[in-house]
């Protein structure tokens, strides 16, 4: 008879949580290198940023040529010039501009085993005895025959079957860049040179 | 995790005709250009997709990106990722 639980047992548990932890490890390593290496990209990827625009707006008073009021004078109307300043353009990185590199992390892992054992067992006998007498009488002699035969049959029908089947499921979610794999921004005020920020994102 | 927004960086130099390859790419993998700049191309695009753009030959990197509301410009590119996206969606009317 099959014993479920040495099938159960014989299930390589062990070797399959090690699988499936070996290649969440290598995954995220293989991961976090990529993230790594994004924040490479993003600290060497500049553009010209222009700090500001300043738009100053200054009275600009004006008389229109030929048109005058009933007195005679002519007339003014509001006007408006507009000044603008650019600011200087300097080189921003997109890591200091504020694009960060997505990280990735495994969240939750689930193996599933799915077992289904049956057994079949069919037995099954025949048997059949047969006797046969024959006779026969004359005047000087007489005889007689018997026969007999016995069969026997037996049949025994056995079957076993073992199916299974397992999933892994594992999830993968964005989490907050790590702060030892990002770097720090220290601002220095040369104005004030006594004054630096330490930011880091 | 759908939509999410990538950095897809170049391969090799800039050129017009290449970068315009790339955003073609992107276009037809459903994907929405959001900034293009000399070394690669911020978009919006659905992660199932990404091998798809990492397999053009122009195309050196495809990484998962965030914008810091800290950064210095986050504002500045969240307008110009808005700006870009809005020209690139249609609403139908129902």
């Amino acid at each position: 008879m099959p014993n479920v639980g040495a099938e159960l047992a014989s299930v390589p548990f062990g070797k399959m949580i090690y699988d499936m932890a070996s290649a969440i490890a290598r995954s995220q390593v293989a991961l976090d290198k990529a993230s790594i290496q994004l924040v490479k990209v993003l600290a060497s990827t500049t553009f010209d940023y222009v700090p500001d625009v300043i738009e100053v707006l200054q009275p600009n008073p004006r008389t229109l040529p030929g048109v005058t009021d009933s007195d005679g004078n002519p007339i003014v109307i509001t006007g408006v010039q507009v000044s603008t300043n650019v600011g200087t353009a300097f080189p921003l990185t997109l890591l200091q501009a504020g694009v960060n590199p997505t990280f990735y992390a495994f969240t939750n892992s689930t193996i599933e085993v799915k077992m289904s054992i049956s057994s079949t067992q069919e037995s099954s006998n025949t048997l059949s005895v047969g006797v046969s007498v024959t006779a026969s009488a004359d005047f000087l002699f007489a005889s007689g025959s018997v026969t007999s035969h016995v069969n026997f049959t037996s049949s025994n029908k056995y079957s076993y079957s073992v199916t299974g089947s397992s999933s892994m499921s594992t999830t993968l979610a964005p989490v907050p860049p790590p702060k030892n794999m990002m770097p720090r921004f220290f601002l220095v005020n040369a104005m004030d040179p006594s004054k630096i920020t330490i930011s880091q994102s | 995790m759908a939509m999410q927004m990538f950095l897809v960086g170049f391969n090799g130099e800039f050129n017009q005709p290449m970068s315009r390859s790339v955003q073609h790419r992107i276009r037809q993998c459903g994907g929405y250009i959001l900034m293009v700049m000399r070394t690669g191309i911020i978009v919006a695009l659905d992660d199932v997709q990404v091998p798809a753009v990492q397999s053009h030959p122009d195309v050196s990197l495809v990484g998962g990106i965030t914008l810091n509301p800290h950064g210095y410009a986050a504002e500045r590119l969240q307008h110009i990722f808005a700006e870009n996206l809005s020209k690139q969606i249609q609403v139908k009317a129902e």
